[in-house]
């Protein structure tokens, strides 16, 4: 093979640029192959590689990646299908929808769950479940300013929170900070109140969403409050589930801790 | 109340999306979680990381990624809530990889795998981080990780089975992991879950017209997973 290969290059090279070939002949044919030639020599199995040279890339078949794929499970904001679909028929049904249908299919079924929560809770404090319900949140004292109440005019009724609840996707704004939400300094001025930018693993996203089903104008109406003040909660405890963040984090990719 | 309480509380619960539904729970295809987020102030890149499955219950599927589940992350880019660019991932033979971001060839619930806009592939990690970076910039991973997801999930069973007047437990001390009944306790303390995390710069995304409701422009995201039919 190298002879045959070397007398096609000669014999290309004298076709081509006869003078400066003959010259070149004789040191040609006794230079040493090397691994860097351009040519498949010194048993070499393919141009400067195999034998003592780095081995070939083998030909691999390219993976197979054919076939079509369906939908089998989806999540867009943390807990949403988990918590306001009522059943486990609705909840199959959320995971094989697409957002732009969303608030259709399920916006209804997902306020009648809130207030089928509210319920629950009006019976354990032995109030008309009539008459426990749904109170509009802190999105709407954010979005009507520093001087409303939080519970005049506020527009975040149980149909709007589930209508913008029910199209389920996590925004991700590029470019700013992440907050999935955070009240700032709380009712009523909420100063540097920000969200809705991404959810990042330390986002206490079950907090957020307790407050905002369950918190009402101010953000704490069932928080275990004592009201009369004796030592005892009379309230339930609702708009938090009393856990923190504790699993590792890293500061560079890929940023969740190694397995436990 | 004993019977439907009883019934309530045998239904596993589990947010974020840990085994949400009866058709994916506990399935190798089974969405655990999902973040997205900008990895440090001032950075051009997002993060986008997908956790499927977990062991934070027995007897779920945990640790494999199956070659016939394609996991899609999904961005809207003008507001309409369908997908303009998708990021593909799949896995064969040890390896997770890479599609996109392109648009995909058809929206909807059914679709097929990229292939002719290959993003790059990674080696599946064991438990120590195995991660490439493409050469337009672009950060992968997948493996097993810590779930990072915290959440008092046995209570908040009981809340919603209307079994807990007081509904959720005060906070005790965060790195307790005993139930002492008083203080909330967090169920996904301790559990794994397999990642695949992808650091992306938004140049590769590109402009977005989406905005939340604050007026941020934001990409509006979703996660799912994929059958091979």
């Amino acid at each position: 093979m190298k002879t045959h290969t070397i007398k096609y290059a000669f014999a290309l090279c004298a076709l081509l640029i006869f003078a400066s070939c003959s010259d070149d002949d004789d040191q040609m044919m006794a230079a040493t192959p090397t691994c860097t030639d351009g040519l498949m020599n010194g048993g070499e199995t393919g141009v400067d590689c195999g034998a003592s040279c780095s081995p070939c890339e083998t030909a691999v078949n390219p993976p197979d990646f054919s076939g079509m794929y369906a939908q089998v499970d989806f999540i867009g904001r943390p807990g949403i299908n988990t918590v306001l679909s009522a059943d486990g028929s609705t909840k199959d049904m959320h995971n094989m929808a697409i957002p732009s249908e969303m608030a259709a299919a399920f916006q209804a079924v997902f306020e009648a769950r809130l207030e089928q929560y509210h319920d629950v809770y009006a019976g354990l404090l032995g109030a008309d479940p009539m008459a426990v319900n749904f109170e509009p949140n802190i999105l709407g004292d954010i979005l009507n300013g520093p001087d409303n109440d939080g519970f005049t005019n506020n527009p975040v009724s149980a149909t709007v929170l589930t209508t913008v609840l029910a199209a389920d996707v996590l925004e991700v704004a590029p470019n700013l900070p992440t907050t999935y939400f955070n009240g700032g300094s709380g009712a009523p001025n909420y100063e540097g109140a920000i969200g809705l930018t991404g959810r990042t693993p330390q986002d206490d996203v079950i907090d957020v969403s307790l407050i905002l089903l369950f918190g009402g104008g101010d953000g704490a109406r069932f928080s275990g409050q004592d009201t009369d003040m004796d030592g005892i909660s009379d309230l339930p405890r609702l708009t938090s589930d009393g856990v923190a963040f504790t699993s590792t984090i890293s500061t560079t990719f890929p940023y969740l801790g190694a397995p436990e | 109340m004993g019977l439907g309480a009883i019934a309530i509380v045998a239904v596993v619960l589990v947010a974020a999306d840990h085994i949400d539904a009866p058709g994916s729970m506990g399935t190798s295809a089974d969405i655990a979680d999902f973040y997205a987020f900008e990895p440090t102030v001032g950075s051009d890149n997002t993060v986008f990381a997908v956790d499927l499955q977990s062991n934070v219950l027995p007897d779920l599927a945990y640790g494999t990624f199956e070659e016939n589940v394609l996991t899609e992350i999904n961005i809207d880019t003008d507001d309409d809530l369908v997908e303009d660019l998708v990021i593909q991932a799949i896995p064969r033979d040890g390896k997770m990889y890479f599609f996109g971001p392109v648009a995909p060839s058809t929206t909807g619930t059914t679709g097929a795998v990229m292939v002719s806009s290959p993003l790059g592939s990674v080696a599946i990690s064991g438990a120590t981080a195995t991660v490439e970076t493409t050469a337009n910039g672009v950060s992968l991973f997948a493996g097993p990780r810590q779930d990072a997801f915290f959440f008092d999930f046995f209570q908040f069973n009981a809340v919603i089975g209307g079994m807990a007047p007081g509904g959720f437990k005060p906070a005790g001390d965060p790195n307790s992991t005993a139930d002492d009944d008083t203080t909330g306790v967090d169920t996904f303390d301790g559990a794994n879950t397999m990642s695949i995390v992808i650091e992306i710069p938004n140049s590769l995304l590109g402009e977005t017209s989406a905005v939340n409701v604050l007026g941020l422009p934001v990409y509006k995201t979703w996660v799912t997973t994929n059958s091979k039919q």
